[in-house]
């Protein structure tokens, strides 16, 4: 120990559009360490990992590796002395086979030709060596998320990096695979790599750190040696003050007479070998938020898909929102017998980015009878109710003209769900409501959620994060390779363990017990 | 009628005049379809092949050198291509305005420039231009009906079936194809890789100017060395549907080329036939366009349920997401 | 919240605010143009700052020259204005050309039709022909693209072609003149033309049809559900589906108006510029210059007008110029014309120094 491998000296980020994403920030790595970098959503630790890895370059400060200054135009200078990252979001190609993704940008060549054999028989050995079981012949596209993990771990490995970097790798595991991953993590430190781990759970780094670092912020709080650090301390550091994470105290419970938002019997979608979502029935009650765990991709997607009524999901079943037959509807029809949506793809489906925030306060009721009047819309009108919806959820902004695209990401979702909670819908889907946004603006988003459950709304919460699935919901379900593999009538009763193995498939309820999903 | 289209179909002319059409329709497709597959989208074919042609004439007339003309015409080709990369890359506009406006004046840019340097208008007619002509094939020649079929062609053809076969070798086959490949599947995992997404992009662009810039000679420098306002008209849209066709598969890429090149040579053939009124024998090749791409679409729709790619720019891509 | 909105009332004239970047941008690009023009002229006119002065001022030193510059504005400004609504709305249809054309055809119809007993409609009955003709017919691409995804930059280029051949297959065969041996249908008759609504410079009634045409083009844009529906699709036609938006309904929707827009322009031409129609020829060009147009004019229809307007004063300038100076051929607009397109449309042009202001703004903070 103690030899430096990286040592980051008053390292400054400032985003063209004016944001300050790391300030003054000090740190230093040690050969052979698991050093864990911790904070809240939004605190600047993402950015910090890229100014590292050479895909962003920092406005001040200096970067040495081993002793020297380096200065990375891009990634692959970064690679090149030694350093790999894993990213949050898996920089993988689908279409391309394993191989092709590891030697991707160092491939073997014959004679400016592709050397695929080698290629596999290095690949597949390094593979073996850390007992990955990957056959690296296989498609991207066919692999689960855990084993796409493991591709982007190989990849840096296949290009001898000493220095790994993994952004949130645990966000898209269970407890399970986790544990997995963590043995991994030691094996490499004890061949003398370097581990980076960023991660906001802190249970996991407390696991597996040999010293921690706490962003706040963009600022660095100090670096401290594991043991020296208790949980309370950590939290107190990482948010300067005790987490708010039950939800429960605010919930009410006014009888609603178990009448059914949502009602989803026998969907089926996909082909007859191969189901995207096979047979699935449940109901959502009015007053209740139902969540839905489960490893990213097991059907949730394209469950969303068919509630939301997109024309991409061509299922069989049937569909009733708020007692009515929605199955033949298309979206604008759902949404006016009284859905909301707020989409996990919220750059991409929530929001017009380079349109006013007033525009995208209105887009899901933009024909409602108070904001037109005859031929025109009535833009007084829209101000109005734009402003009282920027005031009402703290939305961070100068004012309603500035194009959305321009905010934070916490305050791009509070945009979206201002708007959706404003459409006054009883049945509501939260699709990763919370995902990547600071502390702050998802505290914002889960008392509105309540609030709205509270009021009566059914609301269908899909989240990967089991926290918030487990602190918001008052019923779960599991979903496992497009089934529901568990159903949970009482969110008190489980914990993030036993989920896990609902998750991962390696239980499963019994056909009557998941019944209970639709029945309760 | 029926009976002459099958005669038509039985000569040996007849194909040797499709392979003669499908050459302009063929370098304009993979134009089109290597920038596509490097994830930016060259909509300018069209107006490439226009200003290489006139490059073409130009270098031609004034070295009076067809090969030099042919090198000059190419250069043309790769700068224009380049320019997209200029303004879209390095300036931020989208390569579709880009495309949309380089089309729209490129015949005028075309005009001017013949204009100023030679005074001709319009038309490069009366300039005397050394041209590429056409090759017989020893041995192949000779041989009846096939040799009529491959041999006798302009050299323009015999470079372009060369470049398809090293084409499909370089995508499919080597680093810098896998390198390409990936910029259009997912260009953050490219850049991640260690790959230079941008100037992979160059490249490829530059590698579709080359590819356009061949379309262009062929139109001017073959027979009798001519560039005339107008004369691409619309064979690089051609190229251009093919590539949203084949959505990333070379070889339905060729094949579809193919077949809009069919429309062309049997159109070539009725429009001297009297009985056929002309106007709207002109018309089936770009019709035929059009009815192809309605089955192709039809066929994608019922092949696979979600039909979200567009035909156009090739973009099966994957998602960036997980 | 509310006394911070109110604090930041004075208006903000510094490149940070966007409006004013933009503003100095197109300045900008428009210098940079005519210095390009300039350059051009240096090396291939005899006398370059006469040219430049010509092509700047020529239209200003006849009230004909001036009229005539309005009246031929009024086509590309349709052309432009209907351009502008379907890019807007995120569709690509290029197929203006085409509409043009064909339209031409049934305008000269109803124009060759003896319809004197309706003496001063007969015009607008043309007009009218060439917008149901335009309206009908720019929906195919838009169908094409939103049943089969079917490109519609694609589509609406060979439609172009395939009306172009079938707008000629129709004058040669059903509406042939007889007194020239161009390819062209009959006179019009004379109550189909239109008259001046000032006669010192000519000024038809198109100018006020125009006029108009850009305010409500300019309220459905702003001011409409339709227009806001356009805006959201063509920002991001994903999150347009979510919000319940009938993508296909408004595609449709879209066309046909773009498409009425292109019957009137092609209408406005035919019967101020010409006297009998010939496919190849009459509109020939409009309809592509109007893609540029929309480009130009951001595609907001008061920015459309002004620079149709801009670009007609510079071709009237180089046709005086030409009179005069045979070496300068009017395409050089067209140079001008795509500089400075290609020089707006780059978000990144002049950035820089708008992004240094702003990091300095940020690290002050």
């Amino acid at each position: 120990m103690s030899e430096s491998i990286l040592k980051l000296t008053d390292i400054t980020k400032v985003y063209p559009n004016g944001t300050v994403a790391n300030r003054d920030i000090n740190m230093e790595f040690e050969k052979g360490e698991i050093h864990s970098i911790v904070g809240e959503n939004g605190a600047g630790k993402s950015t910090l990992m890229k100014m590292i890895f050479g895909i962003e370059k920092p406005s001040s400060g200096t970067i040495e590796y081993k002793g020297s200054e380096v200065h990375f135009q891009s990634s692959l200078d970064a690679i090149a002395v030694g350093i790999g990252m894993v990213h949050q979001h898996f920089m993988l190609i689908p279409s391309y086979s394993i191989v092709d993704n590891i030697i991707l940008g160092d491939e073997p060549n014959k004679l400016c030709f592709l050397d695929r054999k080698s290629a596999i028989k290095k690949t597949q050995d390094l593979s073996d060596k850390y007992n990955f079981e990957l056959d690296v012949t296989a498609k991207v596209s066919t692999l689960s998320v855990a084993k796409r993990q493991k591709v982007e771990i190989l990849k840096t490995l296949y290009r001898d990096a000493e220095l790994i970097i993994l952004d949130e790798p645990t966000s898209v595991l269970t407890p399970q695979e986790t544990d997995i991953l963590f043995d991994q993590l030691k094996s490499f430190k004890q061949q003398g790599k370097t581990i980076i781990f960023i991660s906001h759970k802190l249970d996991e780094v407390k696991k597996i750190s040999d010293r921690i670092s706490v962003i706040r912020n963009g600022v660095s709080k100090g670096t401290y040696l594991n043991e020296e650090l208790s949980m309370d301390q950590l939290t107190n550091l990482i948010i300067g003050r005790n987490l708010d994470n039950d939800m429960d105290e605010y919930k009410t419970h006014e009888d609603f007479h178990n009448a059914h938002a949502l009602e989803i019997k026998d969907i089926f979608l996909g082909n007859p070998e191969k189901p995207q979502l096979n047979h699935v029935s449940f109901a959502v009650k009015n007053g209740e938020i139902l969540g839905v765990a489960g490893v990213e991709g097991n059907g949730q997607v394209d469950l969303v898909h068919c509630i939301v009524g997109s024309q991409k999901a061509k299922y069989t079943g049937t569909i009733e929102i708020l007692g009515k037959n929605a199955t033949k509807m298309n979206v604008k029809q759902r949404r006016n017998i009284g859905m909301a949506y707020i989409p996990e793809d919220r750059i991409g489906d929530g929001i017009a980015g380079s349109l006013p925030i007033s525009d995208n306060l209105i887009s899901s009721y933009y024909d409602r009878a108070d904001i037109n009047s005859g031929l025109f819309m009535n833009q007084k009108k829209i101000n109005e109710l734009s402003d009282e919806l920027i005031e009402n959820f703290a939305v961070k902004t100068e004012n309603r003209n500035i194009t959305v695209e321009s905010l934070s990401g916490g305050n791009v979702q509070k945009v979206v769900v201002a708007r959706e909670y404003n459409t006054n819908a009883k049945m509501m889907i939260a699709e990763q409501p919370t995902h990547g946004i600071d502390i702050g603006s998802a505290e914002t988003v889960h008392h509105k959620l309540i609030e709205m459950r509270n009021a009566g709304a059914g609301i269908l919460l899909v989240s990967a994060d089991l926290d918030e699935v487990i602190n918001l919901s008052d019923r779960i379900i599991v979903m496992y390779n497009g089934e529901i593999s568990g159903y949970f009538p009482d969110v008190k009763k489980v914990n993030a363990q036993e989920l896990g193995l609902y998750m991962l498939g390696v239980k499963h309820q019994t056909p009557e017990e998941i019944g209970g999903a639709m029945n309760d | 009628m029926i009976a002459s289209v099958f005669k038509m179909f039985g000569s040996a002319s007849f194909w040797a005049l499709l392979l003669r059409l499908a050459t302009p329709i063929l370098f304009a497709a993979m134009g089109a379809f290597v920038s596509s597959a490097s994830g930016i989208a060259n909509i300018a074919i069209e107006a490439i092949m226009t200003l290489s042609a006139l490059g073409g004439v130009l270098g031609s007339y004034f070295t009076q050198s067809a090969l030099m003309g042919c090198v000059i015409g190419l250069i043309v080709g790769i700068l224009s291509a380049l320019l997209i990369s200029l303004f879209s890359m390095k300036l931020g506009a989208s390569p579709i305005l880009v495309g949309i406006a380089l089309n729209t004046f490129a015949d005028s840019l075309a005009i001017f420039i013949l204009y100023t340097i030679t005074g001709q208008k319009g038309t490069s007619a009366s300039l005397k231009t050394p041209t590429l002509g056409s090759v017989d094939i020893p041995v192949l020649k000779d041989i009846p009906f096939i040799g009529q079929i491959f041999s006798g062609h302009y050299v323009t053809t015999y470079i372009c079936w060369l470049v398809i076969i090293l084409t499909a070798i370089m995508i499919y086959k080597t680093p810098l194809g896998l390198r390409i490949r990936s910029c259009g599947l997912n260009d953050q995992a490219a850049e991640t890789a260690g790959i230079n997404v941008n100037k992979m992009r160059v490249l490829a662009l530059a590698l579709s100017g080359v590819y356009a810039g061949f379309g262009g000679l062929f139109l001017s420098l073959n027979s009798i060395g001519l560039f005339s306002k107008g004369m691409v008209s619309g064979l690089g849209w051609m190229g251009i549907a093919a590539n949203g066709i084949a959505s990333s598969n070379f070889v339905i890429l060729i094949l579809s080329s193919l077949v809009f090149a069919v429309f062309r040579a049997v159109s070539a053939i009725f429009s001297t036939n009297q009985a056929f009124p002309t106007d709207l024998v002109n018309a089936l090749p770009y019709f035929a366009v059009i009815v192809i791409l309605i089955v192709t679409g039809v066929v994608k729709r019922i092949g696979q349920r979600k039909g979200s790619n567009d035909v156009v720019l090739g973009e099966v891509r994957d998602k960036h997401r997980h | 919240m509310t006394s911070k909105v109110e604090t930041k009332k004075k208006i903000n004239l510094s490149i940070t605010n966007p409006k004013v970047f933009d503003a100095i941008k197109l300045i900008i690009a428009i210098l940079i143009a005519l210095a390009i023009t300039f350059v051009l002229l240096l090396l291939i006119s005899n006398d370059a700052v006469y040219g430049l002065k010509t092509i700047l001022t020529g239209p200003l030193q006849k009230s004909r020259y001036f009229g005539e510059v309005i009246t031929r504005t009024i086509p590309y400004a349709f052309a432009g204005l209907g351009c502008a609504l379907i890019f807007k709305s995120g569709a690509f249809n290029l197929g203006a050309e085409g509409i043009f054309t064909i339209a031409g055809v049934a305008i000269a119809a109803v124009a060759t039709t003896d319809l004197s007993s309706m003496a001063g409609l007969h015009p607008y009955l043309c007009v009218l022909a060439g917008m149901v003709v335009g309206a009908i017919l720019t929906t195919i691409p838009a169908i094409l693209r939103a049943t089969l995804n079917i490109n519609e930059m694609v589509s609406s280029l060979m439609l172009n072609s395939v009306y172009s051949c079938v707008s000629l297959y129709i004058i040669r065969n059903y509406m042939l003149t007889t007194t020239t041996s161009t390819i062209g249908s009959k006179d019009y008759i004379q109550s189909a033309i239109f008259g001046y609504i000032y006669e010192p410079l000519k000024i038809t009634p198109c100018l006020i049809i125009l006029l108009v045409c850009t305010v409500i083009v300019y309220l459905i844009m702003y001011k409409t559900k339709l227009g806001y529906q356009i805006r959201l699709s063509g920002t991001n036609a994903q999150f347009a589906e979510y919000s319940g938006i009938n993508s296909m309904k408004l595609s449709i929707e879209t066309s046909m108006i773009a498409g009425a827009l292109f019957g009137i322009g092609s209408a406005c031409q035919l019967l101020t510029q010409t006297t009998f129609f010939q496919p190849d020829k009459s509109v020939a060009g409009i309809g592509f210059s109007g893609n540029l147009l929309a480009m130009l004019g951001k595609n907001n229809p008061i920015g459309v007008v002004i620079s149709s307007f801009f670009i007609q004063y510079l071709e009237k300038g180089t046709n005086v110029l030409y009179f005069k100076d045979q070496s300068v051929p009017s395409e050089i607009v067209a140079i001008v014309e795509g500089v400075v397109i290609l020089l707006i449309s780059s978000q990144y042009f002049l950035r820089s120094f708008r992004e240094k202001k702003l990091l300095k703004d940020g690290l002050e903070k």
